[in-house]
């Protein structure tokens, strides 16, 4: 792009610093993926907001029309991530996905 | 949202999240400062606006088969890192015109020409404060970056703020980091911003307006103070709208000028400052971070009783703020925040207490449960019920008193809720409310620290 007022020898030259900071993210790897979900327990775990009970119910079924052994376990075991309690239920998750035995999650619905 | 999925997927558990096509490029933002790579299934467009055939149909053919390749397909990888400078590092020389052109091409600019950080300007910043510049407040959403001194000295540089605002902005960024802040969602789409309220001698040291037009560009303590607040969510965390992303607000707002308390009306009239409000000590430098989402019409009010005006405000308030009040509801906080003209202060303080304001507007702010249902359901909740957050102890019992659909429930859910900042313009009976996006940017303060030998040099300065 050509700068409307070019400019001149005389102006004087800044050097200027990076204007960001050190990012401190610790990479994880993703973990594995499932390839046969018969017999395996998907969590369904939802932000109540954007049409999810709608969503995942269709979810569920095309799931289980290719894998017919899938169990899946609702939203309302997890509770609603994105409201009041946010924070508690994240920190629940854990335990109540282990109770579950749960090996794959859906997580929705947004960004 | 994806920020569970990583808690998931990091517990070696697989995920698929769900993820409308409007918001892929904020996903790829957040997903690089969570630290791990996320699989993702995609709804095309907007599915609050899809008939249930339409859902259905994207449902078959995009969502779920993108979702199910998530769980069964290769694992997802992360991009490769680019390597970055180092924090104080000079990456770049110029004249100012290639400067602003260099910083505008990276997306470190607002859109209008910076201040340009050089060693000897970010150095005056630094000799304000006796942190260490490497010291790190905590590393923040939405890329993970490092909220450190230097950041804040660099980014206060760039806004055109003066260096002895830097107690200020360090105070503002340390409210920010408060996790009840939330400056994880300052990206969400209702697209609030933050504004900073300051207290306490400092408002005249620095030369903050907090009379006429106190909230308009002109002022520059309050001005680079309120683009501080923005050029370090789009720099340091990274909230930016396209070309780049992360910034996910829908129409958004611009930045907010810093507001200043006319603390003289509020002692001469017997009113606690916002900051006594809030907690502190009379004369402590207090300033406080808040999200606003809406603001109100200007509100004129007359009369020499206290009901003449807060009823007033009453009214305008329950126009402009009843509406998006349901979010409030679902997380059980919303804080409105009045800036009372100190004319009306004043006749207002004459009879009533601010206590008693807070009461008055808590009781009269009202509306039915049928549109708070329907306006909760119109934005993204469909499983929006006032009961079931009575049940939850969201609400207090109150709001599930009746089935009717046509009772009338409360907009303000505490009286305590309320904010009220003298400030404005004293020759003219007017007041403004600004409304807080529910639990996202609740007024947060933090006490200011000042450099030892403040007194004489900002006695220097003047």
């Amino acid at each position: 792009m050509t700068h409307p007022n070019p400019p001149t020898t005389r102006e004087p030259h800044y050097d200027v610093l990076w204007p960001l900071s050190r990012k401190a993210v610790k990479a994880t790897a993703a973990a594995p993926r499932i390839p046969d979900l018969n017999g395996k327990t998907i969590a369904e775990v939802w932000d109540a907001i954007l049409r999810g009970d709608t969503i995942y119910p269709l979810v569920r079924e095309y799931i289980k029309a290719r894998f017919p052994r899938a169990k899946f376990v609702g939203y309302d075991e997890f509770g609603n991530f994105h409201g009041a309690r946010e924070r508690e239920i994240v920190a629940a998750l854990p335990d109540k996905l282990r109770a579950h035995r749960i090996d794959a999650a859906i997580v929705g619905v947004g960004a | 949202m994806l920020r569970a999925a990583a808690v998931i997927e990091k517990l070696g558990i697989p995920t698929a999240s769900i993820i409308g096509s409007g918001f892929l490029k904020q996903a790829e933002v957040i997903t690089k400062g969570l630290g791990v790579p996320l699989a993702i299934g995609v709804y095309p467009g907007a599915p609050m606006v899809d008939s249930e055939e339409v859902l259905a149909r994207k449902v078959e053919e995009t969502l779920a088969p993108g979702l199910l390749m998530g769980l069964t397909g290769e694992a997802p990888r992360a991009a490769d890192a680019k390597a970055e400078p180092a924090a104080g590092q000079v990456v770049f020389s110029g004249t100012f015109d290639e400067v602003q052109e260099h910083f505008h091409r990276q997306l470190w600019t607002d859109g209008l020409p910076i201040v340009p950080p050089t060693r000897e300007r970010i150095d005056a910043f630094l000799a304000y404060t006796e942190r260490k510049p490497d010291s790190v407040i905590r590393a923040v959403p939405q890329e993970g970056r490092e909220a450190s001194t230097l950041s804040i000295a660099v980014t206060g540089v760039m806004a055109g703020c003066r260096p002895e605002y830097m107690p200020v902005l360090i105070a503002v960024i340390e409210a920010m980091c408060d996790p009840a802040f939330r400056i994880e969602d300052c990206g969400s789409t209702p697209g609030w911003e933050p504004v900073v309220i300051v207290n306490g001698p400092i408002v005249k040291e620095l030369d903050f307006n907090c009379g006429q037009g106190m909230m308009r560009v002109g002022r520059q303590a309050n001005t680079s103070v309120g683009r501080f607040v923005r050029m370090f969510l789009r720099n340091i965390c990274g909230y930016r709208i396209p070309p780049g992303a992360g910034d996910k607000g829908s129409i958004g707002q611009s930045f907010l000028v810093a507001m200043a308390e006319d603390e003289e009306t509020a002692r001469e009239i017997g009113w606690p400052t916002f900051a006594q409000d809030r907690g502190f000590a009379p004369g402590e430098n207090v300033v406080t971070v808040h999200s606003v989402v809406a603001i109100t019409s200007p509100i004129y009010s007359g009369g020499d009783r206290a009901v003449d005006h807060v009823q007033q405000w009453a009214e305008v308030m329950g126009h402009s703020f009843t509406y998006w009040a349901h979010t409030g509801f679902k997380t059980g906080l919303w804080n409105p925040l009045i800036v009372a003209g100190p004319s009306i202060a004043k006749a207002i303080a004459g009879e009533w207490s601010k206590d008693e304001v807070r009461r008055y507007l808590y009781e009269h702010v009202k509306v039915t449960a049928e549109r708070a249902t329907h306006y909760a359901r119109m934005t993204s909740t469909p499983t929006f019920s006032l009961e079931g957050l009575v049940k939850d102890g969201i609400l207090p019992p109150e709001y599930a008193a009746s089935s009717d659909p046509q009772r009338l429930i409360n907009v303000i859910i505490k009286p305590e809720m309320i904010g009220i900042l003298v400030a404005g313009d004293p020759g003219r009976n007017q007041s403004r409310a600004y409304m807080g996006n529910h639990m996202q940017g609740p007024p947060t303060s933090r006490r200011v620290e000042l450099p030892r030998d403040w007194a004489q040099r900002i006695k220097a300065k003047i």
